[in-house]
């Protein structure tokens, strides 16, 4: 426990998103395993990782605002600045590379006129390029929100530009958009279903699955 | 132990134990390996790459880092063949790749490790022609602490200290890859009250103190190793000054006591020393009533004079002495001598009317080492929080907790430093103390676990007054019960930088130099030499300020004291010292306490003046002299000694280094203990044992209810405060928490206020209006205010207080 006082009253987290926090360190041995979990969920509460979303982490597993952000600003997918609402993800590492990322990356920038590592005036998409994600049997790869769809290609890409732009949907779910827009996979995913579907951030039950959040349906 | 292996290092075979590090093993066998990140006290993570060295394998040569790898029998060594020197070189010209090569404004620069190494080991030349990586130039990480991530080499020691040493994480490593910088969260400060350490080890000159920065070259100071007086631990220190101005402070690694590591209260608690508000000239009331300043012969005979009228009217008994315990043992031993032979009074007391039985604190029976903790099964800390008020200890029960496995159990009426690594902690109201113990000694319900941890033997239990509103005999009837315990050690906690030593000195009402009590045959001994002592028995603080204020007390004398501001009760002691006839003060400052003496003779103090000190194990050290004293000042006991020669008594005390020799011969326990082997072969100290073998008496110790309509008031001290030390060291004196009342939410909420808001605390004694701060880490009906804030009268020792919006 580290005396630290704050300097003022802050806003926090809601007493849902508390009780959620508290779920999912209950899932771990050690509180402090839980804080990658955590900072998924302060990016879902805020739409990114706020300095107050990594004190509320801090609080909930026991470490200092200082160590939360340690770990935050270590992985990229952990995003300090506001992206828009459909973030890009271009694979640009060696197996995508050879398979022609350049370019699918050259006809998303192109089509949505955002260079990588920004974001469109509205607000709506954001570009970047991001070392392997763990596709590269199906490169090359990318992912919308950190829904992976593989086997792309230039004109797929703009396609799902185009169609992010009309179609806006709720949430973008990996399935549906390897479907549309997708290529060879690297091995079957099988049958999609929804409920277990767990977006928008990968894997972490606790956040809610596609159908919605998880244990009590909250506003 | 386990059975040695054999190392060849270099082609010499030199033994080690098994599971030390390679780099220790060379270091002790002379063999000195490179390094940044490696601390011997801390673990090793690798980082720097500097101590690479070759080992054999049976599949070849194998470059491993020396710091991470541990010993092993056979194994086999190189630290210094071609291949090993150029990877030494390879690793230099890497870390200085974004180095930006500063040194002519770096305050490092003579005595950097990574100068240093570079000049020993590295490259002559850097093939590395791109664009450096820039950053700000030094930003505030703290108060205190100033950070230009441009020099740092990443060794990951400022943040490995903070998380394992100290255990407040607030700097860290961030980013990632080539933008990695050491760094706090963006508004939480490195506001640790160790942050210090971080710059005394920092390789390189990242990391910068405030209150050092660009004061001075490494080359120009002089230096000489001494003994930290702000707390009872003994914390070895290295005393630094240029042109006879006391510049910085450096721990010393002291195996028993801080192992290398300092508060920021004893690194940067020094700036008074050179204060301009230091007494130069002795003074004297004049009749107008104001102090003027004056010759010391008439400031002599002024008191004198004062001093023989109140004991040729009313006897010695009438007199009475308060401090010495901020000074050296010789000091002390000559206010005692003067006291006891030059006055005739038993009434003296280092003690500010705050602390335990004089007894329990330095005779106790199977009284702990502070190396007990290294081997302690269990821990029962009860007392002042540690952290705030012995943070060296404190240091040595976290790692005791952390590192070594003991297990820990911490009892406070709030939030403590050691929470985070107690077994069990348990959280009381002030006044329930009695009824916590009792409980803890049937060892039922809520306290069947701490019973459990505490089974586990050896204990060692570190007991004090966790607040003033608390009887002391808790400590005591806690140390009784402790005794049940399995191999169980007591520690008594006091903090006053030398109380120990002046109660082996006998400033204390029942105690004479050497731990002896009145009446026994050590004390013939000492009448032998001092002449009759007095027969009335003494009053202790309290008694004393209680007989000034009713007239029992006429004179007082004050050395190093400020009861005004330093006893819980100050306004009994400003009634009392403004009642007193007459009061002789010995100070460095005008205080609050010596602006109301008659007579104030300016004293030297801390770093100005030789002599020993006894620590809170009684571990007797050498503090040592650099700087000349401000003014006429002088040492305490010359000025005490001129003042009995006037009084007509020759104490004949000639020097610091006689009167160590007189405790030496007088005071058993003392014996061998001198200078020599203290400059020398024993600057770790020598323990003196012979206890008085006091065994603590368990008394029932009633639980105490605050009055209906009342709060339980929890008053205790924090590291900062406002002691004219403090104030008069402008680095630390902003860091004073200040006046605050902590309120658990619930009452917060019952009163009606919020975080900030003013409330007014009234008790007996006093009252004071304070911000409230919401502190969930209190008791519901207890109120917590730091004790002796800026600005802030006192409340008094009381349990119950009044709050109100
Ligand atoms: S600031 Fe100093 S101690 Fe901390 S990582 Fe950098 S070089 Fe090491
Ligand atoms: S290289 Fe693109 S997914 Fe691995
Ligand atoms: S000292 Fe061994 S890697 Fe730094």
């Amino acid at each position: 426990m580290v005396e630290i006082r704050s300097p003022s009253v802050r806003r926090g987290w809601s007493e849902s998103v508390r009780a959620r926090a508290s779920e999912i360190v209950k899932q771990y041995p050690d509180p402090r395993s839980a804080v990658m979990p955590l900072l998924y969920l302060a990016m879902a509460e805020e739409g990114y990782l706020t300095d107050n979303g990594m004190r509320e982490v801090a609080g909930a597993v026991g470490l200092t605002p200082a160590q939360v952000r340690a770990v935050a600003s270590f992985y990229t997918m952990y995003k300090r600045e506001n992206p828009g609402r459909y973030l890009i993800s271009c694979c640009t590492s060696i197996s995508c590379m050879l398979l022609g990322s350049d370019e699918v990356l050259g006809a998303i920038e192109d089509e949505s006129d955002v260079a990588a590592g920004e974001t469109d005036p509205e607000g709506l998409i954001s570009v970047e390029h991001v070392e392997c994600i763990g596709a590269c049997g199906g490169a090359p790869a990318v992912t919308v929100n950190y829904e992976l769809i593989e086997g792309m290609t230039t004109e797929k890409a703009r396609e799902l530009v185009r169609w992010l732009r009309a179609a806006r949907p709720e949430a973008i779910v990996g399935a549906e958009c390897q479907e549309l827009f997708g290529g060879r996979r690297s091995f079957d995913w099988g049958p999609f279903d929804r409920d277990s579907a767990l977006g928008p951030y990968p894997a972490f039950g606790p956040l809610g699955t596609v159908s919605g959040p998880a244990g009590e349906q909250d506003g | 132990m386990a059975e040695p292996v054999t190392v060849t290092i270099n082609r010499r075979a030199v033994s080690a134990q098994p599971g030390e590090m390679l780099i220790k093993t060379a270091q002790d066998n002379g063999v000195y390996i490179p390094r940044f990140c490696w601390h011997p006290r801390m673990n090793p993570v690798g980082m720097c790459r500097m101590c690479l060295v070759e080992i054999e394998t049976p599949r070849g040569p194998l470059m491993v880092t020396s710091c991470t790898t541990p010993v092993s029998d056979g194994m086999t060594v190189d630290t210094t063949n071609p291949t090993v020197k150029k990877a030494q070189e390879g690793v230099l010209e890497f870390l200085l790749i974004n180095h930006p090569l500063d040194c002519p404004v770096c305050d490092r620069a003579g005595e950097c490790p990574l100068q240093d190494q570079t000049m020993a080991y590295g490259p002559g030349e850097s093939r590395f022609v791109e664009e450096k990586r820039h950053f700000e130039k030094p930003i505030p990480i703290s108060e205190l602490v100033m950070l230009d991530r441009e020099r740092c080499i990443l060794c990951a020691r400022c943040t490995r200290f903070s998380e394992e040493i100290s255990g407040d994480p607030l700097i860290e490593f961030q980013e990632r890859g080539n933008y990695t910088e050491v760094n706090t969260f963006p508004d939480e400060p490195f506001r640790s009250y160790f942050s210090g350490n971080t710059v005394q080890i920092c390789p390189v000159g990242a990391l910068t103190a405030t209150p050092y920065r660009f004061r001075a070259r490494p080359w120009d100071l002089t230096f000489v190793e001494s003994t930290c007086q702000h707390c009872s631990s003994g914390d070895r220190i290295n005393l630094q000054s240029s042109q006879n101005r006391l510049l910085r402070i450096l721990g010393v690694d002291s195996e028993p006591t801080n192992q290398g590591w300092l508060s920021d209260k004893c690194r940067f608690g020094f700036e008074y020393v050179a204060s301009p508000a230091r007494l130069t000239s002795p003074l004297v009331r004049d009749s107008e009533g104001e102090l003027r300043e004056a010759s010391w012969g008439e400031a002599l005979d002024y008191a004198a004079r004062a001093l023989g009228e109140v004991i040729s009217s009313s006897g010695g008994r009438a007199v009475a002495g308060l401090g010495g315990a901020r000074g050296t043992n010789e000091d002390a031993y000559a206010f005692s001598k003067f006291l006891r032979a030059a006055v005739g009074t038993n009434s003296v007391d280092c003690q500010m009317d705050d602390g335990l039985d004089p007894r329990l604190l330095s005779g106790v029976v199977d009284r702990a080492r502070i190396a007990d903790l290294e081997s302690a099964g269990s821990i029962l800390v009860w007392g002042p929080d540690l952290k705030e008020e012995h943070p060296t200890l404190y240091l040595r029960v976290r790692r005791a907790a952390q590192e070594l496995g003991a297990g820990l159990v911490v009892v406070h009426p709030r939030a403590t430093g050691l929470d985070d690594r107690a077994s069990v902690k348990v959280t009381y109201r002030p006044g329930q103390g009695g009824q916590v113990l009792s409980e803890l000694m049937d060892g039922a319900g809520r306290m069947a676990e701490a019973r459990e941890v505490l089974s586990k033997g050896p204990v060692v239990a570190l007991l004090g007054r966790p607040g003033y509103g608390e009887s002391p005999d808790l400590a005591e009837a806690t140390a009784a019960f402790v005794r049940s315990l399995p191999d169980a050690r007591v520690m008594p906690l006091a903090r006053r930088g030398n109380v120990f030593g002046a109660l082996d000195m006998g400033l204390s009402p029942a105690l004479l130099p050497g731990r002896a009590q009145r009446g026994t045959l050590a004390a013939q001994m000492l009448a032998d030499r001092w002449g009759e002592l007095p027969a009335s028995s003494g009053r202790d603080c309290r008694g004393i300020l209680e007989g000034l204020e009713s007239g029992g007390i006429e004179a007082l004398v004050l050395m190093g004291a400020d009861p005004v501001r330093d006893v819980p009760d100050g306004e009994l002691a400003r009634r009392a010292l403004g009642n007193a006839g007459v009061v002789v003060a010995i100070d460095q400052f005008l205080t609050d306490s010596s602006r109301m003496a008659d007579v104030v003779f300016p004293a030297m103090g801390f770093s100005e003046v030789e002599g020993t000190v006894t620590n809170i194990e009684g571990r007797v050290l050498k503090v040592n002299r650099l700087t000349p004293g401000p003014g006429q000042s002088r040492p305490d006991w010359a000025i005490l000694s001129d003042l009995a020669g006037r009084m007509g008594v020759d104490l004949g005390l000639v020097s610091a280094q006689q009167i160590s020799g007189e405790i030496e011969e007088l005071a058993d326990i003392y014996r061998g203990v001198n200078w020599e082997r203290l400059d020398w072969e024993d600057r770790d100290g020598i323990v003196v044992s012979g206890d008085l073998g006091y065994v603590p008496v368990f008394s029932h110790v009633a639980s105490v209810d605050p009055r209906p309509g009342e709060m339980a008031l929890h008053y205790a001290r924090t590291m900062y405060d406002d002691g004219v030390m403090m104030r008069e060291s402008p680095s630390l004196s902003p860091l004073a928490p200040g006046c605050a009342a902590h309120l658990h939410p619930s009452d917060a909420a019952r009163l009606g206020v919020g975080e900030g808001d003013p409330v007014d605390v009234k008790s007996a004694s006093g009252s004071l209006r304070a911000g409230v701060v919401i502190d969930p880490s209190v008791e519901p009906g207890v109120v917590y205010v730091p004790f002796n804030q800026p600005d802030t009268p006192s409340l008094g020792s009381v349990l119950g207080v009044v709050v109100e919006s």
